[in-house]
């Protein structure tokens, strides 16, 4: 059976730093070979290509960010795909970040409990959120900085956002030095804002 | 609420049982980087049940852990029935540490 492996993300932006991981696509048949799925994400042909069909974002990220480096049959098993279907699920999905985002701010604002965690998922939800609002604007930004990159970008101070970023990587990761309370302070304080500006997105995918 | 955000929520709960009981330092997700880095800094043994349950757990979320680009693809696949019995195991085990 073939497989091919692709390097996608950050690396293919030359969006790198310190912080960063080398985002590597196995695509496979079958069981396939051995991989760590540390390393690797693991998706099966078939899969992908109902995710092309389905026009989902991962698919369109990959269609836009990704580059061969390996196959078994001289294949270029993505590019043969051609461009995804259209991204119907604009609204259900900036809802769904919407709602994480508004999850975990929620705990981290009532118990500094699990802090880090709840930053990382507010990391999460905004950046997710930014990149499926952009993507069903139709010019998808797929940077970890995209909720400052889109038409209506986040207007929250650089040294917040670095702390929902930090967040992320020392949840998983696990590398990093650890958030300090008035760093936690920080985000918090950015909260209301982030709020405001998920408002303005939602409204507008909601049109 | 969306099958996505019940997932976050089981791991939130998880995380919130563990750091709840007081650490030198937190358990901030449970990627594989999270968890070595928590036994370490807490200079746990690796091999106690805690530990263990934690990284069985991790295994089932393992998506959601770590794939920041792949949230949108439900291809992460959950026996939520066996998450639940295992964040009751982790917080028995926290229980009788306590």
């Amino acid at each position: 059976m073939s497989t091919h492996y692709y390097a996608f993300g950050s690396i293919c932006r030359g969006e790198v730093d310190r912080s960063s991981d080398v985002d590597l696509l196995a695509c496979i048949t079958g069981p396939g070979p051995d991989l760590d799925s540390e390393k690797f994400s693991i998706y099966q042909h078939a899969r992908l290509r109902d995710l092309w069909i389905e026009g989902n974002p991962f698919a369109w990220h990959l269609y836009l960010e990704s580059k061969l480096l390996f196959s078994s049959d001289g294949v270029d098993f993505l590019g043969s795909l051609g461009a995804p279907g259209t991204y119907r699920s604009g609204i259900e999905d900036c809802n769904k970040f919407a709602r994480l985002f508004a999850e975990s701010a929620q705990q981290l604002t009532q118990t500094h409990v699990n802090a880090t965690f709840n930053l990382s998922c507010m990391f999460l939800g905004v950046r997710n959120l930014a990149t499926c609002y952009s993507l069903w604007r139709g010019s998808p930004v797929f940077s970890r900085r995209s909720p400052m990159l889109i038409d209506i970008p986040l207007g929250v101070e650089a040294g917040a956002f670095d702390v929902l970023t930090r967040a992320r990587v020392l949840s998983t990761r696990g590398i990093g030095v650890a958030l300090t309370r008035e760093e936690v302070m920080l985000a918090i304080r950015a909260v209301t804002t982030v709020r405001a500006w998920m408002s303005q997105l939602l409204a507008e995918v909601h049109q | 609420m969306t099958e996505f955000n019940n997932r976050i929520a089981a791991q939130r709960d998880i995380l919130f049982a563990v750091n709840g009981a007081g650490w030198e330092e937190e358990l901030y997700g449970l990627s594989r980087g999270a968890l070595d880095r928590w036994v370490q800094s807490n200079q746990l043994d690796r091999s106690s049940r805690l530990v263990s349950l934690l990284m069985e757990v991790a295994g089932k979320l393992f998506f959601l852990a770590n794939k920041s680009q792949e949230q949108v693809t439900s291809e992460y696949r959950l026996l939520s029935s066996e998450v639940s019995v295992l964040t009751e195991e982790i917080r028995r085990e926290l229980k009788q540490q306590a």
